[in-house]
């Protein structure tokens, strides 16, 4: 009986403070509602708590990353505007969930969306396309020439530009010097390769140390035809946005190129990015092409201390246009025009983003986050030098890669045009088709999908 | 002697083979253990070995999330769903069953079926409804639009036929209320059937993922699920930190489990008639 | 007695449901009819627009449905039979007079399912993986030279999908079928060895027969389950190696979420899932029904 009486009790709690909390939900809601402050909506408790601040929301991913960078930045213009008397909330949310959340906010009318978001440069362009008018046309509140080119480009439709740039992609090859040493090559031999002469490096690599030379996820193999595509000023979709597939040169050449690959034997096709990590970690691959954030799996194996290597990646012989830079991935901040707190959200953005050195000093050296704000690659942080990379000057790299990436557009529906390239490609390992055949496949795919 | 030993036989081969259910149905949660006390760099590699990283792991979780306060999102949620949940499937299974008419019948025919719609499909309008009753970022919002589960209903109903329908007239004749019936004269004796609608009713709503992540916007009101999806997506994952949230994640449905699963049997034993 | 309720209690009744109908109306029937109203409507320009049966009529051509189709019909072939001929011979063993410690089996065997789904995707991808313990034992033993990578043979990735859910899913349905044998009277059985049955006899004449009604539950929830898989694909491969795990609910999603945004499209493949379901339910039914 006394046992029945206390499930009683705590039922009750429970259920009092659900109403307790929905009740305060509620007041928080109407305050939004009327936020002018009338004087009805005030209650005692709000008074003391929060005052006249008003929150500007965040939502982003990667807790060690995006997120840790922007609450980062919330610090920073606490500091520097004392009188601004906002609050930033940074929620953090895995990827998907962005994006899920945004597009059911979105298509739901507008309610409960976020004041600012973070895209992915290969998908904003969809969000664009599908809500027209929902995100802050940012061209005059922002000095885009401060800005990478690329970058800005990437987000940047029918002239106006929709979002404030944050990192990079800018890819490079990471190597393991004491196996490309075992193997008779110098770090000099690493450098400004084509990808033809870095498979004949992998064939005595792979040979002379048992070690495959460089790993890709299986199930989605772009990251290195992504690459290689842009390092040619080429992508997925023309100019125009028109898919430019079956008869892109540079994606003709980067079929080629990773089928030599596989078929030297040297390519490691990881089942997952777990998979791609462990392998880096374990010594059971040499070399990896990927983007500045990929570093810290890299890391992770403290063993492998100084072994590591930086260099520019390899380009593509057969593509006149091709160059040894490019970009993977990359994201950037939009602000969302139904936000009630628009203006505060474009202030503190500019605050921060825009002029301040010290703070992308501060997330280049926290969080290894390569932001695209030029002036800022001038400082003594990207002179830093490198112990797990032996002593290298890492972010030095990088910043010579940056400005070189050619602009490209990425036509915002990248995530379709990578299935259909998965897709493809797996055909062609298995040997059910060839190059050719396989990018017809691909373009056939992707325009079914755009209902093109 | 010989039909001795072939029992014996029989018993041995039960036992092994059960050992082996036993041993790949439990293996994952042995790895889980061990893996939340490793660093993530040893995770990846494979190893099976208990580690000393559990500190670091947990120092590194609590950075990253408000551990506690979510917790308590997750079991206030859970707890006041399950309640709500059980007694309003068990009031409809109830008057299914032992009102039966036409017309009820062609109502539950319709539950039934709406088993089969796609949570998807549903997702966008219910979204649109939850923001127009100024719902967005609260626990209700979680707890409200799935309290009655098609599948609970189904399953009062079918335990409801096993309680007879004598001692429900008998008690009509001593002049008691239908309500009063239900909650007194049923309510005790089906103890098991309600334990084990409890139990399915907390492990759908513990593991809720979808929904939540769509009604809930700040940090102070998420719940592990939405913690599980965030952590296991960065550019580079902790799996020690990973290992260690799913640790606290799964535990409390372990522990509910343990402590009613008598019940819950029981209870099912009453609806499979 | 016959009667259940009298004119008066039929009220009684209805306000016993009210409750749980009124929150269906609304959480439920009026989503439900609000998005079968979309499957009918395709996005322009950020609105939608009625467009009749085009989406009814793109996924005939489009060959990523036709594919998630066929794999989702191939995990219901193969899964949902082995599940349950695996739970109900578990369920079997679990009753038998001779075994010792049957709290501790039951628990262990029903512990899977709940596990969240994060977690339990992310180990089955670990073990499967290169350095997973599957390869590690398969190597030990020498049945292996080297590790072999599952999740890249399209083969192989099915058949993970499949033993992942086989591991969360098994111990379920071995829940319900243990329950319906220990409510089989014990006279049925020993009725049955008197007159000199043998065990397989008495377990396909005497046990299965008792416990048509849980198969055919059991049955038709597996089916519901497998026909909305999503998480395991979604987690595990990824719908890939080119897209011979993805489901038809993956797909749904990638639909409403990774790619463009159609949810009316989204909307008219769900549907077309509801129409499956239905026709398998009543399959399913009418097969049970006929033996009797």
């Amino acid at each position: 009986m006394k046992r029945k009486s206390i499930a009683i009790i705590m039922a009750a709690v429970l259920v009092m403070s659900l109403f307790v909390g929905c009740g305060k939900a509620k007041t928080e809601n109407s305050k939004e509602n009327s936020a002018a402050g009338t004087e009805a909506g005030k209650t005692a408790e709000e008074g003391k708590t929060s005052g006249e601040a008003k929150t500007i929301t965040v939502w982003a991913w990667d807790d060690k990353f995006n997120v840790a960078v922007m609450k980062e930045a919330a610090e920073v213009y606490a500091e520097s505007n004392p009188d601004a008397n906002v609050k930033i909330d940074v929620v953090s949310l895995s990827k998907e969930d962005v994006y899920v959340k945004l597009q059911t906010a979105l298509a739901g009318g507008g309610s409960g969306i976020p004041d600012i978001v973070l895209l992915e440069d290969y998908v904003s362009g969809k969000y664009l396309n599908t809500f027209p008018g929902d995100f802050v046309d940012l061209t005059d509140k922002f000095d885009y020439s401060q800005f990478l080119p690329f970058k800005v480009n990437a987000v940047t439709q029918n002239g106006k530009v929709y979002a404030v740039p944050f990192d990079t992609g800018a890819t490079a090859l990471y190597y393991r010097i004491d196996l490309i040493e075992k193997a008779g090559y110098t770090e000099e031999d690493m450098q400004n390769l084509t990808w033809d002469e870095f498979i004949e490096i992998g064939k005595d690599v792979t040979e002379k140390t048992g070690v495959q030379m460089i790993v890709e996820i299986a199930n989605n193999k772009t990251t290195l035809i992504r690459s290689m595509m842009q390092s040619c000023g080429l992508w997925y979709y023309d100019m125009d946005g028109n898919i430019n597939i079956k008869n892109n040169e540079a994606l003709k050449a980067a079929f080629e190129t990773i089928l030599k690959m596989k078929q030297a034997g040297i390519l490691f096709e990881a089942e997952s990015t777990e998979g791609r990590a462990g392998a880096l970690n374990s010594g059971t691959v040499a070399s990896v092409v990927n983007a500045p954030w990929f570093i810290s799996s890299l890391r992770q194996a403290e063993d492998q201390k100084g072994q590591w290597r930086a260099a520019r990646i390899p380009r593509l012989s057969q593509v006149s246009s091709s160059i040894n830079a490019s970009n993977v991935g990359g994201s950037s901040w939009y602000v969302l025009e139904k936000s009630k707190v628009k203006d505060d959200a474009i202030a503190f953005m500019q605050g921060v983003w825009q002029g301040n050195t010290d703070f992308y000093d501060t997330i280049l050296l926290n969080q290894g986050a390569m932001g695209s704000y030029i002036p800022g690659y001038a400082t003594d942080a990207y002179k830093a030098e490198d112990e797990f990379f032996g002593g290298q000057k890492l972010n030095g790299l990088f910043t010579e890669v940056l400005p070189e990436v050619i602009p490209v557009n990425y036509g915002g529906y990248v995530a379709e045009a990578n299935d259909a390239i998965t897709t493809a490609l797996s055909n062609l390992f298995e040997g059910k088709t060839d190059v050719n055949g396989a990018l017809e496949q691909a373009e056939e795919q992707l325009a079914n999908q755009l209902g093109r | 002697m010989k039909e001795k030993n072939m029992k014996l036989l029989r018993i041995s081969i039960i036992h092994v083979f059960l050992v082996i259910a036993v041993v790949i149905s439990v293996f994952p949660f042995f790895w889980m253990i061990t893996g939340a006390t490793n660093a993530s760099v040893d995770i990846t590699k494979g190893t099976m070995k208990l580690g000393k990283a559990l500190k670091d792991n947990w120092s590194n979780l609590q950075s990253s999330a408000n551990i506690l306060q979510i917790s308590w999102n997750t079991i206030k949620t859970t707890v006041i769903y399950t309640i709500l949940s059980i007694l309003i499937c068990s009031m409809a299974g109830y008057g299914f069953e032992k009102y039966r008419s036409k017309g009820k019948n062609i109502v539950y025919a319709m539950f039934l079926l709406s088993m089969m719609i796609p949570f998807s499909a549903q997702m966008i309008p219910l979204f649109k409804m939850a923001a127009k009753g100024n719902m967005l970022d609260s626990h209700i919002a979680i707890i409200l639009p799935t309290l009655a589960m098609p599948f609970l209903v189904f399953f009062f109903r079918q335990s409801f036929q096993s309680y007879p329908n004598e001692l429900i007239e008998a008690a009509r004749v001593d002049g008691a209320n239908e309500f009063v019936i239900f909650f007194q004269l049923v309510f005790m004796p089906m103890k098991s059937t309600f334990a084990a609608a409890a139990i399915y009713a907390f492990m759908k709503q513990w593991n809720n993922y979808l929904w939540p992540l769509i009604v809930i916007q700040s940090n102070e009101k998420k719940t592990f699920s939405l913690l599980l999806s965030s952590l296991a997506s960065a550019y580079y994952v902790d799996y020690g930190q990973l290992m260690l949230a799913i640790v606290f994640a799964t535990l409390p449905i372990i522990i509910v489990f343990l402590t009613m699963q008598k019940q819950f049997v029981e209870g099912i034993v009453g609806s499979s008639k | 007695m016959k009667r259940k309720a009298g004119p008066n209690y039929n009220w009684y009744g209805w306000i016993f449901i009210s409750t749980a109908f009124l929150l269906y109306l609304i959480f439920t029937i009026y989503p439900a009819g609000a998005s079968l109203m979309l499957a009918f409507q395709g996005m322009d320009g950020g609105k939608y627009v009625f467009t009749g049966l085009n989406n009814f009529k793109r996924m005939l051509g489009d060959t990523i449905f036709l594919q998630s189709l066929k794999n989702t019909f191939f995990y219901l072939i193969i899964q949902v039979p082995v599940m349950l001929v695996m739970a109900l011979s578990i369920a079997t063993l679990l009753n038998s007079k001779v075994l010792k410690w049957k709290g501790f089996f039951r628990t262990s065997i029903f512990l899977p399912c709940v596990t969240s789904l994060v977690a339990y995707s992310i180990l089955f991808k670990m073990m499967f993986s290169m350095d997973g313990i599957v390869n590690q034992i398969l190597i030990h033993f020498g049945i292996l030279d080297a590790p072999y990578q599952y999740l890249q043979n399209s083969g192989w990735a099915r058949a993970v999908i499949i033993i992942a859910m086989l591991w969360r899913w098994t111990g379920y349905n071995v829940i319900f079928y243990l329950s319906a044998l220990q409510n089989i009277p014990k006279e049925t059985f020993e009725a049955a060895k008197v007159d000199g049955a043998n065990a397989f006899y008495v377990f396909f004449k005497v046990t299965i027969p008792q416990l048509k009604p849980i198969i055919l539950l059991t049955t038709i929830m597996s089916t519901n389950g497998t026909l909305q898989l999503f998480d395991e694909t979604m987690n595990i491969t990824q719908g890939g190696p080119a897209n011979s795990t993805m489901t038809v609910s993956h797909y749904i999603y990638n639909q409403s979420f990774v790619y463009a945004p159609n949810f009316g499209y989204a909307s008219a493949i769900s549907y077309v899932v509801v129409f499956i379901m239905i026709i398998l339910a009543i399959i399913q039914f009418g097969v049970a029904g006929k033996d009797n």
